[in-house]
């Protein structure tokens, strides 16, 4: 296809077939075991923009008539042109600049990409695709080239509802893991590109992924958390983990709350308190074995670490991150821990450095090194021989390759897990869970299906593929992924393809290994059972 | 002819130096932006494994140590050997290497011409038997530059030309002004080949008009070189409208974003500059969005 056809107006532009997939191993070496991804209704079909691809992840209404095309078509121009002013987007403008403007078209980072390669290389999902989309518009309706230029330059595109719609879409069909990025010689970013295409929908049309904005980053300022959870909830949460606690490790623990001046806010994303108990239930236990100073806090966002607008928009972005900050000033604490979550890691310590000025700005650092420092440090007393099962590590990109967090959390298996073994490229070469950018909670209509069978199959092949000379079900292997919506893709993927039955292939975080691994816990703390 | 190609050749060089000085201007005068490094960083103590001063505990305690030149070092390798594309497409490395060196030797082939010039109008005899080392020097090298260039140039030229038409990876998204680029690097390299072979085995010729413009007496050449300075002062004007700015653009992709990582420490003054970003309106429209607060007011509201 050419680019061009993006403003076709078509049907659908693509179709994904699970012959088109890329191969896995055995034993899903047959095409057979690749079901076929669940087509949309009629009626959803009637409803909703699903032209790209046949999926629907944003769910943008259809429009009733022309003027109302037009006139969302005229807003994302506006949009497009408020993304190359300083004031609108000095957040960005030098790095969305520099990956426009000299990006040589090179098609180095095509191979480098998951949902590409996973997808039996659709076009439309190439790194390169959106952003020579973007820059065509942009030399024709911003810049206004004459014809002779567009003709030159290739960028005669026709700007019209079914292209922005279906730009829409697939500006959620990257994972923002930036592993394009890592590989380009000239330093151009495309997933950032991805990036600033949903910064359109979202900061000037008002579109964004329910999952994501109403559900999401507004729920979380209004009522505390994403996940609907409210601090009174929190509380009787709260409460549960200490008796799970006691049942668990025979004794009980009390979990700090609000707690004035202690040495670290821990900043657990909420999920983890609704699908995970054990992973928060694992770091009280850990804290509270090595005497460490802590508390979670009841005030809203502040027992939420998860900050959506890393994902989609920056005036969401900038709003949590105040808000946490603030919570964490009123708290009088000295610093502010990010429990295992990737994307709050890179949202709270790295992108917000530079939101969090004066008395918001309060040491914020990565919940790995304090485990690592009470493991290697022996400050708890550890059997590895308990975590005698295969054991492999997911990198979650936003900890490791956009923030450059690798050997801590290694350091820690190494030492607790007598069959760790690395999966392959790993590191800060790894590759996403496919769940990246919030992929992992987008639950509409057919995009779970997309994710598992196209954006997360790449990591399912590395799972398999390290698991290979063990990979019967009667072997338990463990998938050790400190990041709640890694962990949350990894479900949703271990379920489509049936891979516990089929495997024996559990997944969990890190802090679960080390209570698993401590010798004052006397029973398995790793209940080896589905979820 | 002798005047203009003197005049054409000033106009040439100095209109790139003026549109990448222009070009460069625009890139650095872009404001301080949100951090987005990607690692590995390469002045982190463990940047062989992509590590951060993030896998350190209390990591704002620490002195925070830069290796400025391992960046310009690691990015001089990279433009010397192309690695990433050796290692990822070594097809399109056979022909990409090239070029560049093509380029790389232009430029040193120029810069030696000048030097070449400079001594000639000083009263160094510039040749093969020079009694003056330096002499012997810069005639060998601007000979080995010069040919160099203008073969590897021509094959990486050509190579490209077909490599961009016949990989539909490429070819889907190549415009017509990347052929025109393959086509006019070919004619440079090509023309500076037939100069070479045909008209001035020596480069005493071209030592000789470059001479010309230092002392502004201007001599004639023969049609071949004559034609291959038209060119090459086209191609000159011409980069300035392409994406040929990444050789430079490339330092400040890496330096200014990729490898960014600059702390913001209480009273500093990037959060000054922080604090001015942060006080700008903000125009964008969306129903969660109140136009014409600021950043920061924008940032106080939960709605």
């Amino acid at each position: 296809m050419k680019i061009g056809d993006i403003s076709k107006e078509c049907g659908q532009l693509v179709t994904i077939q699970p012959s088109d997939l890329m191969p896995l191993p055995y034993p899903y070496d047959k095409v057979e075991k690749d079901r076929a991804m669940s087509a949309l209704t009629a009626d959803q079909k009637a409803q909703y923009e699903g032209s790209l691809d046949g999926v629907v992840g944003v769910g943008i209404p259809k429009p009733a008539t022309k003027a109302e095309e037009e006139a969302l078509v005229g807003k994302f121009l506006s949009g497009l042109t408020k993304l190359f002013e300083k004031e609108n987007n000095w957040t960005f403008l030098q790095p969305v600049y520099h990956s426009l403007e000299y990006c040589v078209k090179c098609q180095i980072c095509s191979d480098s990409c998951p949902a590409y390669v996973a997808s039996g290389r659709k076009e439309i999902y190439r790194p390169t695709f959106r952003p020579e989309v973007l820059r065509r518009i942009i030399d024709k309706y911003v810049k206004k080239k004459n014809r002779v230029l567009l003709k030159l330059t290739g960028s005669d595109i026709e700007l019209n509802w079914a292209l922005v719609s279906r730009l829409a879409e697939l500006a959620y069909r990257c994972t923002l893991c930036r592993k394009c990025a890592q590989v380009c010689p000239l330093g151009i970013d495309n997933g950032l590109i991805s990036r600033e295409i949903r910064k359109i929908f979202s900061q000037e049309m008002g579109i964004a992924p329910k999952e994501l904005h109403e559900q999401g980053s507004i729920r979380q300022l209004e009522i505390g958390s994403s996940t609907g959870v409210n601090p009174k909830a929190l509380a009787n949460i709260i409460k549960f983990m200490e008796d799970d606690i006691e049942e668990r490790i025979g004794r009980r623990i009390k979990i700090p709350v609000d707690k004035h001046g202690a040495d670290l806010l821990l900043l657990h994303n909420a999920g983890e308190f609704m699908s995970w108990p054990e992973n928060t239930e694992a770091f009280a236990v850990i804290f509270d074995a090595a005497g460490i100073d802590w508390t979670l806090s009841t005030e809203i966002a502040g027992y939420d670490a998860v900050n959506y607008g890393v994902w989609y928009d920056d005036v969401q972005l900038a709003r949590i991150s105040t808000r946490q900050a603030e919570v964490a000033r009123g708290l009088g604490v000295k610093k502010i821990n990010v429990g295992e979550c990737g994307h709050a890691h890179k949202a709270m310590v790295v992108v917000a450095d530079r939101v969090l000025t004066g008395d918001l700005n309060i040491p914020r650092e990565s919940a790995l090194p304090i485990l690592r420092d009470i493991v290697v440090n022996n400050k708890v007393r550890l059997d590895p021989s308990r975590n005698n099962f295969p054991v492999t590590l997911h990198d979650p990109c936003n900890i490791v390759r956009l923030m450059g967090i690798v050997e801590p959390q290694r350091e820690i298996l190494r030492k607790i897990c007598p069959q760790f073994r690395e999966m392959e490229p790993h590191g800060v070469d790894n590759y996403c869970c496919g769940g990246g950018s919030g992929f992992a909670i987008m639950q509409s209509m057919n995009f779970p299906d997309w994710r598992s069978a196209v954006s997360g199959r790449m990591k399912l092949k590395q799972i398999l593929d390290v698991f290979q000379d063990v990979i019967t079900p009667e072997t338990r292997k463990y998938v050790c992924a400190p990041c709640s919506n890694c962990k949350g893709q990894i479900r949703d993927l271990f379920n489509y393809y049936s891979v516990w039955d089929e495997c024996g292939i559990l997944y969990g975080g890190l802090a679960e290994l080390i209570v698993n691994a401590m010798v004052d816990v006397k029973k398995p703390f790793i209940e080896w059972e589905w979820r | 002819m002798d005047i203009f190609l003197a005049i054409f050749t000033y106009f040439a060089y100095i209109f790139i130096v003026v549109m990448y000085s222009f070009k460069a201007a625009e890139y650095l005068r872009l404001p301080t932006h949100l951090r987005w490094e990607l690692y590995p960083v390469i002045y982190e103590t463990g940047h062989k494994y992509g590590g951060s001063r993030y896998e350190t505990l209390n990591w704002w305690l620490e002195e925070r140590k830069r290796h400025p030149f391992r960046g310009f070092f690691f990015l001089l390798k990279e433009y010397l050997h192309l690695g990433e594309y050796f290692h990822r497409n070594r097809s399109y490395w056979l022909f990409l290497y090239p070029w560049h060196v093509g380029f790389m030797l232009i430029i040193l082939f120029h810069t030696l011409c000048f030097f070449g010039a400079l001594f000639t109008v000083s009263g160094i005899t510039i040749s093969d038997r020079s009694p003056d080392s330096i002499g012997i020097a810069l005639h060998c090298t601007t000979l080995i530059s010069g040919f160099v260039s203008f073969v590897a140039g021509a094959f990486g030229s050509a190579g490209l030309l077909v490599k961009r038409l016949s990989d539909p990876n490429l070819r889907a998204y190549a415009t017509p002004l990347n052929y025109i680029s393959y086509v006019f690097t070919l004619a440079v390299f090509l023309s500076g080949l037939c100069s070479w072979a045909l008209a001035d085995p020596t480069l005493e010729e071209y030592r000789r008009f470059w001479a010309g413009l230092m002392t502004l007496n201007y001599t004639k050449v023969m049609p071949l070189t004559a034609a291959h300075i038209i060119i090459f002062n086209l191609f000159l004007v011409f980069l300035p409208f392409t994406r040929s700015f990444h050789y430079i653009t490339r330092f400040f992709g890496y330096f200014l974003i990729r490898w960014e990582d600059t702390p913001n420490l209480r009273g500093s003054k990037l959060e000054e500059k922080i604090e001015r970003m942060l006080n700008q309106r903000i125009t964008w429209s969306a129903p969660h969005i109140k136009a014409g607060q600021t950043w920061k007011e924008a940032a106080s509201n939960r709605t």
